[in-house]
């Protein structure tokens, strides 16, 4: 039995308390238009974010206009919860990390959910990539502009992604930069190679770094829509891989399975 | 010893691999790598109904699960008319066709459940009844045409003369056309795994009624020795058995230490169509099977036991056209195009069984 919300066409009403807390005038103030700043409060409101306006600031002092906001916090209502100073913490923190003006307010855009992960969070992604992936600091800059999912995702699993590629399919640090290599799921990194590699048309490089065919570039197998893939690279028609998929994940599935019983015993 | 120690040693699966690469990206040009895609992912299996069995609705519960007799149903889509046939003759240089031969006909009463196209579902293991015969069995559905293609009538005297484990002969009995059957195998320990097979799928009545003959000996022999003694044979030999070889490191043929036996596949494959040639009675006919997509244990072998047949044992045989055949069932497997003699399912995604050539001759004289 919480209490209701307030009726947003009455939200007038209740805006005028001192503090923390977000008023429709001081919306207008900002720059958005009524209805950008009705929506906004509705949703600061929902959220009960306690220090909504400290965040606005830091968004705007980012430079990014109302209208970008608001499709920020439609996106990503989580950040109305924020605290001011956490978030101003987490930005400068991405400057630090080498992102810079431009890429760094188009990666917010992009991607919000990266202001909800602590300092720390992006901290160890960028460790791993640079101790364990033997990626160059240029280098996690570029994946975490490209690819800001890569912070959320299990450690383990992003390390086994990086050998896979590494070790699997021969491919070195620039070129899996270059392919957004972290964009996609294992899942799908496996399916587009493994579907090539049967149809010989991939070869895991020898210990010299050899092949007898000559592999695709990476990014033409990854940065590409599935159907110029088949067409351009693969060769094969979407049946065929639409078949190949459910094959694959029953084959992982399986091996999974089978991996849980030998480290059972 | 030097040598030895430093060569790399790979497994037989790699050297398969490597081997239909060479060959068969010539031979199959574009084809190749989507046979190569579907023969190193899971084949497809059909469910051979055994009518011996008295396993209430094992049809039904397989209908229920998605499957379709292949057989019946590609049978009724495609019926083969004559202006196709007719159409299909002009394609092809016919001096050589029996016009006979176009008359469509298979072997009756069998039936083969698949999943349909894309499906990649399992079957179950089958149910024994109450005296524990099975419900059905398991094999590459595409192993079922050369038995559809023998053609076996009423009162036939058949033999099978590679027959373990036993599929095509547990295929052959299902027409319950076949007077006498006699099933070889070179392989002893192979020729009890078709004694078993055979125990679990027919009633002993059946098996003590001597209409099936099971021996272990040399096929090759048994052309002098059953000279013109079958209406039909079916010669289902060893070959390199390309999709066990890309995929199972053991009992591989493609190991080192079996080169020699490799590479005298074709002479092996040769004799033994020659004896069953030789084992047909005349107007009989005979059909030639092999699960490698290698025109040189296909095509080149029966080409070769032709003009052997014709020269050393004065037998004329005529290769029966078998194009209506591969229209008939092209719902259910991808066929190759346009082969010298015979019929090539290519194993693809979409349709995953196979390799399976065949080629049905008929002895003239
Ligand atoms: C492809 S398998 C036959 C499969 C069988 N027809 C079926 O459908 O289950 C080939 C068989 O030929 C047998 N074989 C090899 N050399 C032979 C020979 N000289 N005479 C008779 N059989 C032979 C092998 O032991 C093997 O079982």
């Amino acid at each position: 039995g919480e209490p209701h919300q307030v009726n947003p066409s009455h939200g007038g009403q209740v805006t005028h308390r001192p503090g923390n807390q977000l008023s429709l005038c001081s919306l207008l103030e900002m720059g958005f238009s009524e209805t950008q700043a009705k929506e906004m409060h509705e949703g600061a409101t929902k959220s009960r974010g306690k220090h909504v306006p400290s965040v606005m600031t830091a968004l705007l002092l980012l430079g990014l206009n109302p209208s970008s906001i608001l499709k920020i916090m439609q996106k990503c209502p989580e950040v109305y919860s924020l605290k001011g100073a956490d978030l101003q913490q987490r930005i400068d923190h991405l400057r630090k990390m080498g992102l810079v003006e431009g890429s760094l307010q188009r990666m917010i855009s992009h991607y919000p959910k990266i202001m909800l992960l602590p300092v720390k969070r992006v901290n160890m992604v960028s460790r791993l990539l640079r101790e364990k992936c033997l990626f160059t600091i240029h280098q996690v800059t570029e994946i975490l502009r490209d690819s800001p999912e890569v912070l959320e995702e299990d450690l383990a699993q992003l390390e086994y992604k990086f050998q896979y590629a590494y070790f699997r399919m021969g491919v070195r640090q620039p070129e899996m930069v270059k392919a957004k290599l972290f964009r996609l799921p294992l899942s799908e990194l496996r399916c587009r190679h493994c579907f090539l590699e049967r149809r010989g048309l991939y070869q895991t490089p020898d210990k010299k770094g050899q092949t007898l065919i000559l592999n695709p570039a990476l990014k033409d197998v990854l940065c590409v829509s599935e159907e110029t893939y088949l067409t351009q690279v693969a060769m094969a028609t979407a049946e065929e891989f639409h078949v190949f998929r459910k094959l694959m994940a029953r084959e992982q599935e399986e091996k999974g399975r089978e991996d849980e019983y030998s480290s059972d015993e | 010893t030097k040598w030895a120690a430093t060569r790399p040693t790979f497994p037989a699966t790699e050297l398969a691999l490597h081997n239909f690469d060479t060959s068969y990206s010539i031979q199959l040009r574009d084809l190749w790598p989507s046979i190569r895609v579907a023969m190193l992912s899971e084949q497809k299996y059909g469910a051979l109904i055994n009518s011996f069995s008295s396993a209430p609705n094992v049809i039904t519960e397989l209908e229920a699960q998605g499957c379709k007799d292949f057989i019946s149903i590609d049978c009724t889509r495609n019926e083969v008319h004559q202006s196709s046939l007719d159409s299909m003759t002009s394609h092809r240089d016919s001096a050589e066709l029996d016009p006979a031969a176009l008359q469509p006909s298979m072997s009756p009463d069998i039936k083969c459940l698949v999943f349909p196209k894309g499906d990649i579902s399992r079957f179950n293991p089958a149910r024994p009844d109450s005296s524990g015969i099975l419900g059905y069995y398991l094999l590459d559905a595409a192993s079922v045409l050369p038995v559809l293609a023998l053609d076996v009538q009423p009162g036939h005297t058949v033999l099978d003369l590679c027959a373990a484990p036993g599929g095509k002969t547990l295929a052959l009995l299902q027409t319950h056309s076949v007077n006498h059957l006699w099933a070889n195998d070179l392989s002893g320990s192979r020729t009890m795994r078709l004694r078993r097979t055979l125990q679990s799928y027919l009633p002993k009545e059946f098996l003590e009624e001597n209409k099936i003959h099971i021996t272990s000996t040399d096929g090759r022999q048994l052309g002098m020795t059953e000279e013109k003694s079958f209406e039909r044979v079916l010669v289902d030999v060893p070959c390199t058995t390309d999709r066990h070889s890309a995929m199972v490191e053991e009992n591989n043929i493609f190991k080192r230490s079996r080169t020699k036996e490799r590479q005298k596949l074709p002479l092996l494959q040769t004799q033994l169509l020659l004896a069953g040639i030789q084992a047909t009675r005349g107007g009989g006919n005979i059909v030639y099977s092999t699960c490698s997509l290698s025109q040189l244990q296909n095509e080149c072998v029966v080409q070769q036991a032709i003009s052997l047949a014709q020269q050393e044992l004065g037998i004329t045989v005529q290769v029966q056209d078998l194009r209506w055949f591969a229209q008939c069932f092209s719902d259910t497997f991808h066929f190759a195009p346009q082969l010298s003699v015979g019929e090539l399912v290519l194993p693809h995604l979409c349709a995953n069984f196979g390799p399976i050539y065949m080629c049905k001759l008929q002895r003239m004289n």
